[in-house]
């Protein structure tokens, strides 16, 4: 059987630099998983249709699964949902998710928060079918659906009462 | 290493825990691994047993020298909040804070094994036990107390996990010091304790998982010793498994993916093992196996092969005449309804990781039944059931296919033959294809007969396939005669969230409106005059309250539809819908959903109502997008693009009702009741904006255009 040869690669994630060793076509998803213990990122599918997979290259939200690692390797900044912010230090969006309990099991909540993360970026103040179009790529089988469209929103609500102040 | 479970019980009332390791008699070297067949094609039935079989509440709790109290149950976090139900009970009984109660769940060698996670039945079997064990705890601490204080057990304070006699209250006990002298807690404590418990109160607090879950830190099965252990995976058979061989196969192109460890034919298939998820994957996309052709054509009709093999199993309820019942009604209405075959598809496919010795096993699998998948492991390394230890997972969604097939199984084999520790990872085809297991379509026959004033007189109902669960209950029938009618055609029976009440209420709710429709009485107005069960009314009430009924202007393509149903124990729930039809292009809009549950004593009312909404997109989601499609040869559900499930633009406003009315104050779990009437209650609500019933599910737009224009 052949050994892993495997290439370097050089990544920048969460905004540190480094080095992997991969197949060049080996999907982002494994490489973060398996090289770099960022396990907050899922496989559901492998197949770019469910978006548990879903980080930030470049800032905008993509399926690593379907990203080879060659592709993002050099100058792309990858933000995982480690990257977002730890236990005891909650970015907004993953407050509002827990405040609002918009999960079930879990499994396909951090690639939620990713979308929303860049969704609320991009369009602070987002109305419901906003919401619904940016999100619709991922699928939740617990159905937490309405908690996490009212999360979403929360965190948008509460951008505006502090500009109310 | 090996723990000694009775020992270890035996110590669980005390203080601290007793570990006792017990090396002897292990075997030198293993046996060969077997790949196990699927069990049998009834899993419900096999799940049923299991929960019959199994009650050990000994050993749940363990109270720590430093006071720390650890809870122990073989029952899973499935989503379903049962952790954070858990938690709430054993901190709002013992009055801790959070940080002193800790749960483990689902490992076989430390957890009591008190059957598999389904049915809804978690917070009302482990959640209210513990309730009831945590006082029963209490009063053994507080005789305990008095021994040691030598004060009078009435005139001790519980506070906060100390006890004190408020005459002397510089002298407190801890209930970590208190232990040693207090004994295990029997069913009889449980038994004399559950009839005086002071009441629950839900004090809405977040979930105890929602830190770990927002930050990615929660651990499934497959985030273990990330990049630290092999992968591996199976050959899947190009047709459903049990028909067809593996004829021959050529393995040479495989045998160069870069990463890959070991390619060995086992079992009429071939294991494939590398370092990496996707070098397992490639190997077996680059072997050419050729599979033996099912010797017949592929046309395949659900109805028509389900009727062509039904045959009879039993009446499973019988009374009054019910020929002469149906002569003396004013009007009798027979309809046949169908269902789809349908599959939970949760998003974590089956992943387990398994390290494998020549003595012993151990499995961290994503799972609802940790002691069913060891027994599986036991069996596939032929050792005995001691040796074996599973860790249960908190599997990411399960919905009822984790509970009886799992892959701890397959993957203790692929790390027999590795000699290591293997991760098995199901990709999406093989999670959708490999079991070949789904909920079952169902044929429904009903007949009934009724009076001019809408009293329902006699009804017979033939159920081929499914057992008939989600009848009784309902309505007030003085003459039925229900039969049960089984057809082998190979499809194995999986359970799935709604469990087989799903097809039944489908059928039977839907039929209510078409009989209310027949003697020109108001659909909600029928259901009165007919329940069975006070509790239905308030809910009734409450949901037409809810959803505006009847409406007094109504849109056009809008319609209004309810449904009911009685689940398990005591659960009772009306769903309401209002649907939007698009005539054009079939497509049907769900606008609102409003549900009223008597589910008694709601445990947390955030983990919960999150539940029973996710219940009711479900249910939604069964009603008009779900559908497993194969032929007599092959599965052609392959990937999320293949089987439509409810997406957030699927999703409409929905309102909650939790009534406590029937038996109050006691949790009788929701997690089921609310699906089945919102099948029925979207069903009845296209029936009313387009006066089409639809007797085949799902409602797709193919459907309800064709039906429409016919």
């Amino acid at each position: 059987m052949p050994r892993m040869a495997g290439r370097t690669f050089s990544l920048s994630v969460n905004g540190e630099r480094v080095r992997v060793s991969a197949e060049p076509d080996e999907p982002l998803l494994w490489v973060l998983r398996d090289q770099l213990q960022l396990t907050g990122t899922k496989f559901g599918c492998g197949q770019g249709q469910c978006g548990a997979c879903k980080v930030l290259i470049d800032g905008q939200p993509l399926w690593s699964c379907q990203v080879p690692v060659e592709s993002v390797a050099g100058s792309s900044e990858i933000v995982t949902i480690e990257g977002l912010g730890q236990p005891g230090n909650l970015s907004p969006v993953q407050a509002a998710f827990a405040r609002h309990t918009a999960f079930g099991c879990g499994f396909c909540t951090p690639s939620m928060i990713v979308e929303a993360t860049a969704l609320l970026r991009d369009n602070p103040r987002p109305t419901r079918a906003e919401i619904v179009a940016a999100m619709n790529g991922h699928l939740c089988r617990c159905a937490a659906y309405p908690n996490i469209i009212a999360a979403i929103r929360s965190v948008a609500d509460s951008d505006r009462e502090d500009e109310a102040r | 290493m090996t723990l000694t479970r009775r020992r270890f019980l035996s110590g669980l009332g005390g203080t601290s825990l007793v570990f006792v390791f017990d090396l002897s008699c292990a075997p030198e070297k293993a046996p060969e691994p077997t790949l196990l067949a699927l069990d049998g094609d009834d899993e419900a039935a096999l799940i049923d047993a299991a929960i019959e079989a199994k009650v050990d509440y000994r050993g749940w709790l363990a109270i720590a020298r430093d006071g720390a109290v650890t809870a122990h149950t073989g029952r899973m976090e499935l989503g379903q909040g049962l952790k954070t139900v858990l938690s709430n009970v054993i901190c709002q009984a013992l009055e801790l804070p959070g940080e002193r109660v800790h749960l483990v769940m689902g490992d076989t060698d430390l957890c009591p094994d008190d059957g598999p996670t389904t049915g809804s039945n978690a917070t009302r079997g482990v959640g209210w036990r513990y309730w009831v064990a945590c006082h029963a705890a209490r009063n053994h601490l507080l005789d305990e107390a008095a021994r040691r204080l030598r004060s009078a057990r009435e005139e001790l304070v519980y506070e906060a996990g100390e006890i004190y006699d408020p005459s002397r209250p510089g002298r407190r006990l801890g209930i970590g010091e208190l232990g040693p002298g207090v004994r295990e807690l029997s069913a009889g404590d449980l038994e004399t304790t559950a009839g005086d418990l002071p009441p629950y109160v839900d004090r809405g607090t977040p979930s105890v998982e929602a830190e770990a879950i927002v930050t990615g830190t929660k651990s499934y099965a497959g985030d273990l010793r990330a990049g630290d252990c092999l992968y591996g995976g199976f050959l899947l058979p190009e047709y459903h498994a049990q028909r067809t061989e593996l004829l021959e196969i050529d393995l040479a192109p495989a045998e160069n993916v870069p990463g890959l460890v070991k390619l060995e034919r086992i079992g009429g298939t071939v294991a494939a093992i590398g370092r990496t998820y996707t070098s397992v994957q490639k190997a077996l996309a680059a072997a050419r196996p050729i599979w033996k052709q099912p010797p017949y054509p592929p046309e395949f009709d659900n109805e028509q092969e389900i009727r062509k093999r039904s045959k009879l199993v039993g009446v499973l309820r019988e009374r009054g005449d019910v020929e002469r019942a149906l002569a003396a009604s004013d009007h009798v209405i027979s309809e046949s309804y169908v269902t789809q075959y349908a599959t939970p598809a949760p998003i974590e496919t089956h992943t387990a990781l398994a390290d494998v010795t020549a003595r012993s096993a151990t499995a961290w699998v994503g799972t609802q039944s940790p002691f069913l998948a060891r027994e599986r492991v036991a069996r596939a390394l032929a050792l005995p059931d001691e040796r074996v230890r599973i860790v249960g997972m908190p599997p990411g969604g399960g919905f009822g296919e984790k509970a009886g097939h799992n892959v701890a199984d397959r993957a203790a084999v692929l790390s027999s033959l590795a000699g290591e520790p293997v991760k098995y990872v199901q990709s999406r085809k093989e999670h959708f294809q490999a079991a070949c297991k789904y909920k079952h379509s169902v044929v429904i026959d009903i007949t009934t007969g009724v009076s001019a004033d809408g009293e329902i007189r006699a009804r017979t109902i033939d159920f081929h396939q499914g057992r008939g669960k989600g009848t009784r209950k309902l309505y007030d029938i003085p003459a039925v005669r229900y039969r049960s009618y089984r057809a082998q055609i190979g499809i194995g029976n999986a359970i799935m969230r709604g469990t087989s009440y799903t097809q039944t209420i489908f059928a039977l709710e839907s039929h209510t409106d078409m009989v209310a429709r027949a003697v020109g009485i108001d659909p909600v107005e029928l259901r009165r005059r007919n329940v069975l069960n006070p509790p239905f009314l308030p809910l009734l009430d409450r949901c037409a309250e809810m959803l505006g009924y009847p409406s007094s202007e109504r849109s056009p393509g809008h319609g209004q539809g309810f449904g009911i149903c009685y689940h398990g124990v005591h659960q009772y729930g009306v769903v309401g819908a209002v649907v939007e039809v698009d005539r054009k292009s079939g497509t049907i809009g769900v606008v609102r959903l409003c549900g009223a549950f008597d589910i008694g004593q709601v445990m947390n009312r955030n983990t919960a109502s999150m539940g029973v909404r996710g219940a009711m997109i479900w249910g939604l989601g069964y009603a008009l997008l779900e559908e497993a499609r194969f032929d007599a040869h092959r599965s052609h559900t392959a990937a999320f693009e293949d089987y439509r499930v409810p997406r957030f633009s699927d999703v409409p406003e929905i309102e909650l009702a939790f009534l406590d009315n029937h038996r109050p104050g006691v949790p009788r779990g929701c997690g089921e009741v609310p699906v089945p009437p919102t099948i029925a209650a979207i069903c009845n609500a296209v029936y009313d904006a387009t006066g089409v019933r639809f007797y085949t599910l799902p409602m797709t737009p193919a459907r309800v255009r064709a039906a429409l224009e016919s």
